[in-house]
């Protein structure tokens, strides 16, 4: 007995070794693996990558890059990392490496400028040129993606803020959608005293919350926002004043809903019947067709009327942008596919995607509804407005956005939420003209 | 003694060689004496080098490099800045409100699970039903914070679950956001966790309980003691080790308290229910303040070591003695 017991203890740490060094070997190669996931900046043959934060554009994506393939023999490779906060760190980060992929999605304004000022992009004036002079790109837009004169950005979508509304709810109540002032109100009273709540108001996932101060203000005095939002002016003045009044009017009247109502729900409360109007970007198209409303029939879309009629007209403007790292995996391609991505070929399919605005001013969207508002805002000549979100340095409109959640909460006043956002806009814009001096 | 026993088990097996001489055979020279200590010291180095180095690469090294970093700006030429950083704790309210929410977290964190789990463990632990109603407060604890806060968004927001029964229930005037005004979001959000934790202390308790011998209680029974005076100083005395563990993680988890504020309300509205680890997180990433978030970063592992340290370290020497 002894005898036979001996081998099997010997053979005990042979096979414990075997396990051992199993073990180890499937661990390295899963740690190999894991390391090879970021092959997938790598170039890959006939096509460019794009880094983009939003999932559901990837069909359209690559839907556009059928196209653009067909000019320049590259097609588009979205890789998609949904989370917007997590999205912004990797993109930065990996600007820095030999990986970073061949196109990025990105904000215009400041949030451009801050990635450009922090090199790792590409130099895209001569593209910005060639667009130009097509008549593919609108000038007014050029210092939004321009960086110390130089485009860091072509133009990737353009969308305006706009109030949807159901069109069945409104015909119910004899409602039409409102031109002025006067009207909106006489709207907001209507839909109020038929236990339907006028507007939709969020702060949930933090930026929504500069939806509404941005449209009051350029809708008391555009000129003045546009100084705002170059730290020109204050945020104590009359115009900052009056707009945060009118908003909290609107609150204590119940005329907006709570701040925790998900603007994801927008489309479909407004289909339902329980909220009246939607403020948002026409980019909403696309949601209020996955609710099964039709534009023009089920719904349609308004720009907010300024407060007195001798306001200059006006129009808040989102452009997103992409922009080339200087270390792009396959440059050379990711420059041919931003030079053709204004294409009116390209852009067909892109804007039809998106049911939104093109950023080419020649192709029409084949949304009625986009279709009417932009017919509107060259017939009115609204002064084009960028976005709150990109309009002024990261930080200051980051810490803005809080206190205006905060405001939306009732934790603070109309005074004293402009009162500590002109203290960050002193604080902030110091900063960041000491940093560019 | 522990020296004494590992010496042991490192003779008996060192190398896999024999340790008892087998008659006949020559005793070790001290030069085969020597080469077989340098040996095992190089086996054990070899064994606990990528733990080694594993806990440097990825927690000491960026722990340094954090503490690098939060003395200076966070301007473009991040100068350095002394303390300049750390002072945000005195003069931004967010930073202060910040502090308050860590400790009201702590603070339910480490009562709520604690009374709950042990109220829930006793009442449990000799009833016929007790299995089932185990299951049911064990159960959330299997969730990951993201999903019991996707679940808690559903009954807290103002058109949610919670205000839709109290409408029904014709208690209109208690309907309210309930994620929306301080410190009530902070205090719900509090109870929320306390539903998924209490899970935990409630399996702890109950081995505790479990391991008591039965012969203490009919000895107290015996001379007379009541069912709160044998719970007062019969049970709970004895569930002293396991209270240690729930306390102690407890409040670590207070102070760490994140996913499910993140999921709630990322710390809003207007900052309102960051606690400093969402300030952390929102310093750094959000208003791109990396040297204001390695500060903050900083101050809170002081303060999770030190809290863990001083209170471990008590009782556990208590327990020791």
């Amino acid at each position: 007995m002894t005898a036979s017991s001996t081998p099997r203890r010997a053979a005990a740490p042979l096979v414990r070794r075997r396990f051992l060094a199993g073990m180890t070997a499937g661990a390295v190669a899963l740690a190999v693996e894991g390391c090879a996931r970021g092959a997938s900046t790598s170039p890959q043959p006939g096509t460019t990558s794009i880094s983009n934060d939003n999932a559901t554009w990837d069909e359209g994506y690559r839907s556009a890059g059928r196209e653009l393939e067909k000019i320049t023999g590259y097609a588009l490779r979205p890789l998609s990392n949904p989370s917007v906060t997590s999205y912004q760190q990797v993109v930065q980060m990996t600007l820095q490496t030999s990986k970073a992929s061949d196109m990025v999605k990105w904000a215009s304004g400041y949030q451009l400028k801050r990635l450009a000022r922090a090199g790792g992009l590409t130099d895209l004036s001569s593209v910005w040129g060639q667009y130009a002079a097509k008549g593919w790109v609108r000038d007014a837009t050029r210092e939004t993606m321009s960086y110390h004169g130089k485009v860091y950005g072509v133009p990737l979508y353009e969308s305006y803020y706009v109030l949807f509304y159901s069109k069945p709810v409104f015909r119910k109540l004899g409602l039409s959608a409102p031109s002025s002032w006067a009207e909106l109100l006489h709207c907001a009273e209507v839909l109020k005293r038929n236990k339907i709540t006028p507007f939709l108001a969020s702060q949930v996932g933090g930026w929504p919350a500069i939806e509404w101060f941005q449209e009051l203000v350029t809708k008391v005095d555009p000129r003045f926002y546009q100084k705002l939002v170059a730290g020109e002016a204050s945020y104590l003045d009359d115009a900052a004043r009056q707009a945060m009044d009118i908003w909290h009017d609107f609150m204590r009247k119940g005329w907006m809903t709570s701040p925790d109502f998900d603007q994801a729900r927008g489309p479909g409360a407004l289909k339902a019947g329980t909220v009246g109007m939607f403020l948002h970007g026409t980019w909403q198209a696309q949601g209020m067709s996955a609710v099964g409303m039709k534009p023009g029939a089920d719904y349609g879309a308004f720009i907010l009327p300024t407060v007195r009629p001798s306001v200059p007209k006006s129009v808040i403007t989102e452009s997103g942008v992409f922009a080339v790292p200087a270390r792009a995996s396959s440059h050379a391609a990711a420059m041919k596919n931003v030079g053709a991505w204004l294409d009116p070929s390209v852009q067909r399919v892109w804007s039809d995607f998106l049911q939104d605005s093109s950023a080419n001013p020649t192709v029409r969207s084949s949304n009625p509804v986009v279709a009417e508002l932009q017919r509107d805002i060259a017939r009115e000549r609204r002064l084009p407005l960028i976005r709150y979100w990109e309009a002024s340095p990261p930080s200051l409109i980051q810490g803005n956005t809080n206190d205006l959640g905060g405001f939306m909460a009732g934790q603070t006043s109309p005074a004293t939420t402009l009162r500590r956002m002109q203290e960050r806009a002193q604080d902030e814009w110091a900063a960041w003209r000491r940093d560019e001096a | 003694m522990s020296t004494s026993s590992t010496d042991r088990r490192t003779s008996a097996t060192g190398g896999g060689l024999p340790i008892v001489p087998s008659p006949g055979s020559a005793p070790p020279s001290p030069m085969t004496h020597t080469w077989r200590k340098r040996r095992e010291r190089l086996t054990a180095g070899t064994f606990m080098a990528p733990a080694v180095l594993l806990v440097t690469a990825f927690l000491l090294a960026p722990f340094v490099w954090t503490v690098y970093r939060s003395f200076f700006s966070d301007t473009r030429t991040s100068s350095f800045s002394w303390f300049d950083n750390y002072s945000l704790f005195a003069s931004d309210p967010a930073l202060s409100r910040s502090i308050q929410n860590t400790l009201m977290w702590v603070v339910g964190t480490v009562l709520l699970p604690f009374v709950l789990g042990l109220a829930i463990a006793c009442m449990t632990n000799a009833t016929r039903w007790s299995r089932l109603a185990r299951l049911c407060v064990v159960l959330p604890y299997a969730l990951s914070g993201s999903a019991v806060a996707v679940v808690w968004n559903f009954m807290l927001t103002t058109d949610g679950a919670v205000n839709q029964v109290l409408t029904t229930l014709n208690l209109d005037s208690l309907a309210q956001g309930w994620l929306l005004t301080w410190p009530g979001n902070t205090v719900v959000m509090i109870l929320a966790n306390a539903w998924q934790a209490t899970g935990v202390a409630v399996i702890l308790f109950l081995v505790g309980l479990q391991s008591i011998p039965p012969e203490t209680l009919e000895a107290g029974a015996l001379d007379g003691a009541g069912s709160w005076q044998q719970f007062r100083h019969i049970v709970l005395p004895q569930l002293r080790p396991v209270s240690i563990i729930v306390i102690g993680m407890s409040l670590v988890n207070g102070l760490k308290s994140f996913d499910l504020i993140w999921v709630l309300t990322q710390g809003g509205p207007g900052r309102a229910t960051e606690t400093l680890a969402v300030s952390m997180y929102n310093e750094t990433f959000l208003e791109l303040r990396p040297g204001a978030g390695a500060a903050i970063a900083v101050v809170l592992t002081v303060i999770v070591l030190a809290a863990s340290w001083l209170y471990l370290r008590r009782q556990l020497d208590v327990k020791g003695e």
